[in-house]
């Protein structure tokens, strides 16, 4: 670990927080995505977040390991008067909760702020390291 | 903004001190100087600011050109960087301090 780590490891989570936040911003926007029963729904993302450490090492920090996808099968929703509805009347909704997403944006933004108050107190601790001695 | 490098003129002028060629290794190492000299320790502590600095300027080109992916990417890199150049004007006041107070001493 160098001499910036803390601000270094706060960084690599800013960065997934921010991810996070592209994931359930997606999420939110196609809520309403409907499809045809035909085709598979919209998928929900989300993140798989990984310690950067995980495979040894001490760098610390968290990287975004890979994305994973949500139910493609959906909600089926009877709307027979909808353009893409089928003989039945059937439509396909994103199986999406709309309370969880909202809850994990605020997990999301909290953790950001989390880790951005991290990179303005280390940079404080190494500013008043700085002025050990000076009077 | 760019720092010109200083080692050419202190490196051949200032002979290390016995003790801190022998007893810094780590702070040597860590700062890429071979021969243990303050001099060069202090150089190449400028090179890694000044590198640091262009990785910053490089940023905010990117943010200004709206190729910046992340914003905090930009504001920790300025952030690193402004605690460097300070701990790099702290250690080299400090030289220069204790310089002047050996000037200062009596015969």
């Amino acid at each position: 670990m160098g001499t910036f780590a803390a601000i270094g490891i706060a960084g690599s989570a800013l960065g997934t927080y921010r991810k996070w936040l592209d994931a359930v911003s997606d999420n939110l926007a196609n809520l309403n995505t409907v499809r045809a029963t035909d085709e598979t729904a919209f998928q929900a993302r989300y993140i798989v977040a990984q310690a950067n450490d995980a495979q040894g090492g001490d760098s610390g920090g968290v990287h975004v390991a890979a994305a994973a996808y949500g139910s493609a099968e959906g909600r089926i929703v009877y709307e027979p008067n909808h353009p893409l509805a089928d003989a039945e009347g059937n439509v396909r909704y994103p199986d999406i909760d709309m309370a969880s997403q909202m809850t994990q944006l605020i997990m999301a933004q909290r953790g950001y702020q989390a880790n951005a108050s991290v990179v303005d107190r280390a940079r404080e601790m190494y500013t008043t390291a700085l002025q050990i001695g000076r009077s | 903004m760019s720092v010109a490098p200083i080692s050419a003129v202190l490196t051949s002028s200032v002979t290390p001190t016995a003790y801190i060629s022998s007893a810094s290794p780590a702070g040597a190492a860590a700062a890429g100087a071979t021969d243990g000299a303050f001099a060069s320790t202090l150089a190449s502590s400028v090179d890694g600011l000044q590198a640091m600095q262009a990785k910053t300027s490089d940023l905010a080109v990117k943010a200004v050109t709206g190729n910046l992916a992340d914003v905090h990417d930009y504001t920790i890199s300025a952030t690193e960087s402004a605690v460097a150049m300070e701990l790099t004007a702290t250690v080299r006041n400090r030289a220069v301090e204790a310089f002047n107070e050996i000037m200062r001493m009596q015969a």
